[in-house]
């Protein structure tokens, strides 16, 4: 019960520190701030289907460049609202990933895994050459961050990125309490038994792989959004969002701060961020080093850093009773 | 002779040249609670996953309740009352025992479905999940992690996953292997008794003849694919050609010692 008030505290402070953020710091702490929940955003609905569903993907960035294209496309063609924007740019992902998915949650394990990473990379390269309609290599380019209207009743500018920022931060909130919802919902608890032993889970009358289909869905759809966020914080939509070292963004992610938790996606992207940052000022290698510290934590902290913490709390509350 | 539930008709399985089942024609009544029988590779497990869509028929037909269930998938047996539980411990590792018991029950009541509900709130299912947890006996272990459990433990909650699918066939298969002998007697008692109760019928597959001669009304024997012997258990138990055949040697000792164990 001490736990769970002291967890919601943290929770608080967190949400506190990220609402002050534009008015504490510097621009480009609030653009790390933005790709920090833009991240999260991919990685916490990712790893609904790795985390929950046991299910590994290497073409998820498909579905973030659908989203940045679909919001792209929109934005030039349509209509500029920013909000129906995203909501293309969501929907865009979902029906990718419906299409995607209806062939590849028919296989598990390596063969899902290999399936989603072909069909990921025929987006990529769709993306590459339908240069009339994508502009290739170039991508999409110029997007602007129209105000958001609400139909007359007003409007709230975003042009600024301290002004945007609150926007991304609105729909990180969201996806982290939807994400939230998932996890404690019958839904969610049929998640993990298809992880656990998803044979037995047909014997409990459940269509196995409609629920895996749902789920691979409902993951392209929040890919979706982060990669729309994206598209509108960069001005721009670049194929190689699509790219398969993209798609591994979220698994290195969940992988650093925890598969079995809701926070460890969210605190492995955190880290995330902030590591290539901070690296990246003294050496270039940084995937060099980002790799010493997943090889760390993948021989010895198979929970990642939320895993890590987890295990402290418990010894030091074992501790205290005894 | 009860109602039929189950009727199989040229039910046939090979693999490669090694024949399981070979053209049977079966069937399970209501109420009746059944052993299969049969030295190793006669086709036990084979008939049980043929009749719950664990492996694909190649020929023949299965009906369920007048219906033909030869093609549907294992879910939509499941939902039609067909349940099974199964050799190996084959549960849900690392979600406690009440959360195993929950899956189905949430499945099969249509309501995990819902991505935005709390489990927390499901009354009904929270209700139904005591009830077959004290069924099985393992309301005081509600929130041990299926994996921390003893193997005992473990069987009895396989078989309570089975129940809690509201089956109304259940296929056991080998429900007390590796089970020490209080917990084997303890699970029998409670088979019989919800088989008594007339809401499942079951079918059990064992090895142990203590137990099949004990439990059973009827005994189906099989060898190699096809049935020599179906009865209640006394017709069994003198039946020549099963005596012959079964394993292979006399077996009319491992009867005997049975009818001894029953008089003490």
């Amino acid at each position: 019960m001490k736990n769970k008030s002291l967890f919601a505290a943290l929770i608080l402070v967190f949400l506190a520190a990220l609402v002050a953020m534009p008015h504490l710091s510097g621009r480009f702490t609030v653009y790390l701030a933005m790709r920090f929940m833009i991240l999260g955003i991919f990685a916490v609905g990712y790893n609904l289907l790795l985390g929950q569903t046991g299910l590994l993907s290497f073409g998820h960035g498909a579905f973030y460049a659908a989203g940045a294209y679909g919001m792209g496309f929109f934005w030039l063609h349509l209509s500029p609202h920013p909000l129906l924007g995203i909501g293309a740019g969501v929907a865009a992902a979902a029906v990718l990933a419906l299409l995607i998915g209806f062939f590849c949650v028919r296989h598990t394990e390596i063969y899902f895994a290999m399936l989603t990473l072909a069909f990921g990379m025929m987006v990529f390269s769709l993306i590459w050459n339908a240069r009339e309609i994508t502009g290739g290599d170039d991508g999409l380019v110029g997007i602007m961050r129209d105000p958001v209207t609400f139909f007359g009743l007003g409007k709230i500018p975003i042009g600024k990125d301290a002004q945007y920022y609150y926007l991304v931060l609105f729909f990180f909130v969201l996806s982290v309490w939807v994400a939230h919802r998932i996890r404690i919902s019958p839904f969610g608890l049929v998640l993990s038994g298809i992880r656990e032993n998803a044979r037995r889970t047909e014997f409990a009358g459940v269509p196995v792989r409609n629920y895996r289909l749902a789920v691979f869905v409902l993951s392209g759809a929040f890919a979706g959004l982060a990669g729309a966020l994206e598209a509108m914080l960069q001005s721009n939509a670049r194929p190689f969002m699509a790219h398969w070292t993209h798609s591994a963004d979220p698994v290195l992610v969940s992988l650093l701060g925890g598969l079995h938790s809701l926070t460890g996606p969210l605190a492995g992207s955190l880290l995330f961020v902030a590591m290539r940052e901070i690296v990246q000022r003294f050496t270039e290698n940084w995937m060099l080093w980002f790799g010493i510290v997943l090889l760390i934590i993948i021989l010895g902290f198979r929970g990642g850093v939320v895993g890590v913490v987890q295990n402290l709390v418990l010894r030091r509350r074992a501790e205290g009773e005894g | 002779m009860g109602k039929v539930l189950l009727e199989t008709r040229g039910l046939s399985n090979h693999f490669g040249k090694i024949c399981t089942a070979d053209n049977l024609d079966l069937t399970i009544e209501e109420r009746v609670l059944t052993s299969i029988i049969g030295p190793n590779g006669a086709g036990k497990s084979t008939l049980i996953n043929l009749l719950t869509g664990y492996l694909p028929v190649q020929a023949g037909r299965i009906f369920f309740q007048g219906k033909e269930i030869t093609r549907l998938p294992v879910h939509k047996r499941v939902r039609q009352g067909i349940c099974r539980s199964f050799q190996i411990v084959n549960v849900f590792p690392q979600l406690s025992v009440s959360r195993n018991v929950m899956i189905p029950i949430l499945a099969l009541t249509g309501r995990s479905w819902r991505p935005f509900a709390n489990i927390a709130s499901e009354k009904d299912a929270h209700g139904e999940m005591e009830a077959i947890l004290a069924r099985v006996g393992l309301s005081a272990e509600r929130d041990t992690l299926a994996n921390a459990l003893s193997h005992g433990d473990q069987r009895l909650l396989e078989v309570g996953v089975a129940l809690a699918a509201r089956p109304t066939l259940l296929f056991l298969d080998e429900p007390t292997a590796g089970m020490n002998p209080v917990e084997r007697s303890r699970l029998l008692e409670d088979i019989r008794r919800l088989s008594r109760e007339g809401r499942t019928t079951f079918v059990v597959v064992e090895h142990d003849m203590d137990v099949v001669f004990a439990l059973s009304e009827r005994i189906i024997v099989l060898h190699r694919g096809v049935v020599i012997g179906d009865g209640p258990p006394e017709e069994i138990r003198n039946d020549k050609t099963v005596k012959e055949v079964y394993l292979g040697e006399d077996v009319s000792d491992l009867f005997r010692y049975d009818e001894g164990d029953e008089t003490k």
